[in-house]
């Protein structure tokens, strides 16, 4: 706690409370209360520091309503590092007061991969229980409201996949003559829910020479748990990955999921103490690139055939702001042959995810989404390609809640099927 | 504590759960401006109307509590801070563009709005509202009222009291009047818009707006100065608008704010330059390149090295870049920045530079002088640290030195960012006892028990 407010110092002085977070917090906009802003936030913070307030749960709940989406932290004129001293805050919060217990039962589920492999699987052969086949095809939605679990009955959720990513796949995908020798962190969504991208990032590396091997340790990158302020089972899952990745001499980790990239190449920094782990983190660090930034270096182009469609692009959180990744993924769809590609008005602006923040706050997070799915139509684009699973499945949900024609794809997918590379077809 | 579940209670009825906070949490978040001191208020409350903002104050005068309104808070002289507690009262709420009528040119707009929605919006309806204070993209057009806001473009255009034409106003009592009017602010008897415009919510609460709008200009020109010599950047500005071409903006950078943004920025600025020039100026295609050339040939004459005109408007927003920027830039010297305010005719801006140079010299600051100098508005920003005890003393001597030196040579204390809490203490310097005594005794006539937002402007404990 006390080196905690000695880190958290630095960055409250920073702050000048001009309110220009105020201008681009997506929670604010939506509840019009500056406990949600940045400098608010760094308000009680500060209050805390200086004995003036409690680590309350009431505190807690507030630091809770937060999408983490960094853009507060990227447009303070004065640099202060909101993200991190946040999340510090929440880390703080749970150590006084603890988590809810669904989120400690779950968390503690990621640690044992094993155990959590099996219920996954086996939550794919059971879920028509719990769960029906939403109209419209786009997923499931819940057959009676799970509150605990943070399920709307309205919510609509992607089915489980039948067989994990890791499963369909073996552990090396060998190329001829390969140029390049790459590990693969498919993360739990791209394993569980969207196998069919986790199959188009393989594909897109091997048809540019790249083998790519998916290392068997590897589990959750940690995002849930540490952005809920769980830093000891963020450390442990950290440790786990950073085993898995480090030996095998791989020339990168690919990753396709914008959280489990930002997790993986930044975010570990934040919640790993100095020493030795820390230091081999580091070093790992230089090879995490997301697919879209090791793709554009390749030679891809030869491949593109003609796909005439209309396509817009949403920037995840993670990626544009986690992973400074933009540029790629648009010079990627702009090369597809008969591709038009629309850029939609504030495609950088948060979908309104924000991982368990719309499992609590679900009406808001549909409002946040809400102009999302506004400027996506706006565009008159028939496909929205994003690179993050967790947009993915948010953005879907809103698509069936309000009806749209719109589809839904990993900007992986999209490429490889300008690849001419068969796939399943998966909304 | 009983007397405030009672108030709580009442101010719940009156606008309803959601929207009174009365948890310290919150509290605290509406305990500050973008000025460094905090008044905690007791209760903060949302009304959604006038006639809540009405109950509300009413309610505000059955408890005796003293009012607080603010808008984005983000004010610069602590207008919107509740220095003696109490209530709170935030009217972003009443964010309604109620009518924007392009054959009158007047805009109708609440309280809340975010000045940029309106500006984008009278944008959209082909015309033009040229305030532009640096918070734009976050601040009120009620708070840009109560503090009676500026902006670069003020040296041509004015500020925002130039465009105000009708109020619609709470009183202290809870009433409601209506001031000046929505065709051209004639009004029988007195002009009590202006008497309200820059108030800061210490006569009233200012819940809707009559705006004058203008015709926007077909085009406009950037053009960037580079200086060898401070005193001759100031020379120019004074000479330049005697000479009779008015800029649209007329923007200075000393040499400390040039390295500043160039460190941060690397975009190619003057760094060995004492002093830039940033000068804009609009109008019609054939005024714009004529005033263009003769902006050149000012600066040249009074002494610039260098004089680019933007030949593309990705060079105008590259330039506007860097005076954006400067804020940003500064942050990474010093932690806190303090910018102060203090303005001077335009034809005593060379004293003034040379005096603020003085003064940082004396208290060893660091100070950093940007600011809007075509309207004699140089905002010196000292650059320091909050938690640096003896260097705070140090930057409080600096400032009454900064506002002494301006009304000296003929200036006030406020170009664009109001009196507040932060400069009250020093009011009486520039209006004089009687002047400050006349201030006191409208004040009481208007707010005989002082409930609207005490500690500012008159209000001072001396």
């Amino acid at each position: 706690m006390e080196s905690s407010k000695e880190a958290w110092q630095q960055q409250l002085v920073k702050c000048i409370r001009c309110g220009t977070c105020r201008s681009v917090c997506p929670v604010f906009q939506a509840v019009d209360n500056e406990n949600t802003t940045a400098r608010g936030k760094v308000k009680m913070i500060e209050a805390v520091s200086e004995g003036k307030l409690e680590l309350t749960p009431e505190l807690q709940e507030r630091m809770g309503k937060c999408l983490l989406c960094k853009a507060c932290a990227t447009g303070c004129p004065s640099g202060v590092k909101t993200d991190e001293l946040f999340l510090s805050a929440r880390q703080a919060l749970v150590e006084k007061n603890g988590l809810p217990l669904l989120k400690k039962l779950a968390f503690t589920g990621l640690t044992y991969r094993k155990l959590f492999d099996t219920g996954l699987r086996l939550g794919a052969v059971f879920q028509d229980i719990m769960f029906k086949d939403a109209p419209g095809g786009r997923g499931k939605q819940a057959r009676f409201p799970l509150p605990g679990a943070g399920l709307n009955a309205r919510r609509i959720i992607p089915p489980l996949a039948p067989t994990p990513l890791r499963r369909q796949l073996p552990a090396i995908n060998p190329v001829e003559k390969p140029q390049a020798r790459v590990a693969f962190f498919a993360g739990c969504m791209l394993n569980y829910i969207y196998p069919q991208a986790g199959r188009a990032i393989v594909d897109l590396l091997r048809i540019n020479g790249v083998e790519v091997v998916i290392p068997p340790g590897q589990c959750c990158c940690g995002t849930p748990a540490f952005t809920s302020g769980d830093y000891e089972t963020g450390r442990y899952l950290a440790a786990k990955n950073i085993e898995a990745l480090e030996p095998g001499g791989y020339d990168a980790v690919i990753t396709g999921c914008a959280s489990c990239g930002a997790a993986l190449k930044h975010e570990y920094g934040q919640i790993l103490e100095d020493g030795l782990l820390k230091d081999r983190w580091r070093k790992l660090t230089e090879k995490v690139f997301d697919i879209s930034q090791f793709l554009v270096k390749l030679d891809y182009r030869r491949h593109l055939r003609s796909l005439p469609l209309k396509v817009t692009y949403h920037d995840p959180c993670h990626l544009v702001r986690g992973m400074n990744v933009a540029k790629e993924p648009r010079e990627l769809l702009k090369a597809v042959p008969g591709l038009e590609f629309l850029e939609m008005k504030d495609a950088n602006r948060c979908c309104g995810a924000g991982g368990t923040f719309s499992m609590v706050y679900y009406d808001l997070s549909r409002q946040i989404n809400d102009q999302k799915l506004d400027n996506a139509a706006a565009t008159g684009a028939a496909v929205l390609a994003t690179g993050c699973s967790a947009c993915r499945m948010h953005i879907n949900d809103g698509l069936q809640q309000r009806g749209g024609s719109l589809q839904v794809m990993h900007t992986a997918e999209l490429l490889a099927q300008a690849c001419g590379i068969p796939q399943e077809v998966v909304k | 504590m009983k007397q405030n579940t009672a108030l709580v209670a009442a101010l719940r009825q009156a606008v309803g759960d959601n929207f009174v906070l009365d948890r310290l949490e919150d509290r605290i978040c509406y305990s500050f401006d973008a000025t460094f001191k905090d008044g905690l208020p007791d209760v903060v409350v949302k009304p959604a109307s006038s006639a809540e903002v009405a109950a509300v104050v009413k309610i505000a005068n059955d408890y005796g509590v003293p009012v607080t309104p603010r808008g984005a808070a983000t004010g610069l002289s602590g207008g919107a801070v509740p220095l003696q507690g109490g209530i709170s009262l935030v009217l972003t709420r009443l964010n309604q563009i109620i009518r924007i009528d392009a054959a009158n040119r007047v805009a109708v707009v609440e309280t809340g709005v975010v000045t940029e929605n309106l500006v984008n919006a009278v944008n959209r309806a082909g015309l033009f509202y040229p305030p532009d204070p640096a918070s734009a993209k976050t601040s009120t057009i009620g708070g840009n009222i109560a503090e009676c806001a500026g902006g670069p473009r003020g040296v041509k255009y004015g500020i925002t009291r130039d465009y105000v034409l009708g109020l619609e106003v709470v009183l202290p009592n809870g009433e409601i009047i209506h001031t000046g009017n929505g065709v051209d602010s004639e009004m029988a008897g007195p002009d009590w818009t202006m008497l309200l415009v820059g108030s800061e919510g210490t006569l009233g609460i200012v819940t809707k707006i009559w705006l004058r709008l203008v015709e926007k200009p077909a085009a406009k020109q950037t053009l960037l100065s580079i200086f060898s010599s401070i005193d001759d950047a100031a020379t120019t500005v004074s000479k330049l608008m005697a000479s009779g071409t008015i800029p649209t903006t007329l923007e200075i950078m000393d040499n400390l704010t040039i390295r500043a943004v160039e460190e941060y920025l690397h975009i190619g600025l003057p760094v060995t330059a004492e002093a830039i020039l940033l000068i804009e100026v609009d109008g019609s295609a054939a005024a714009v390149a004529k005033q263009s050339l003769h902006v050149a040939e000012v600066c040249r004459q009074c002494g610039a090295g260098d004089v680019k005109i933007a030949a593309t408007p990705e060079e105008m927003e590259q330039l506007w870049k860097a005076r954006r920027a400067i804020s940003p830039a500064c942050g990474k010297i010093n932690p806190t920045k303090i910018s102060e305010d203090a303005t001077v005719p335009r034809s005593q801006i060379p004293a003034m530079v040379r005096k603020v140079k003085e003064i940082a010299d004396k208290h060893r600051l660091k100070m950093v002088i940007f600011g809007h100098a075509g309207d004699g508005n140089l905002h010196p920003n000292i650059l320091t640290n909050k938690h640096d005890t003896a260097e705070m003393e140090r930057v409080d001597a600096a400032v009454a030195e900064l506002f002494r030196a301006a009304l000296e040579l003929g200036g006030t204390l406020s170009g664009e960012h109001g009196i507040g809490y932060m400069k009250a203490p020093f009011l009486k310097w520039e209006t004089g006892e009687t002047g400050f005594d006349a201030g006191k005794k409208v004040k009481a006539a208007v707010d005989p028990d002082g409930l609207m937002n005490p500690g500012k402007l008159f209000d001072v404990q001396q």
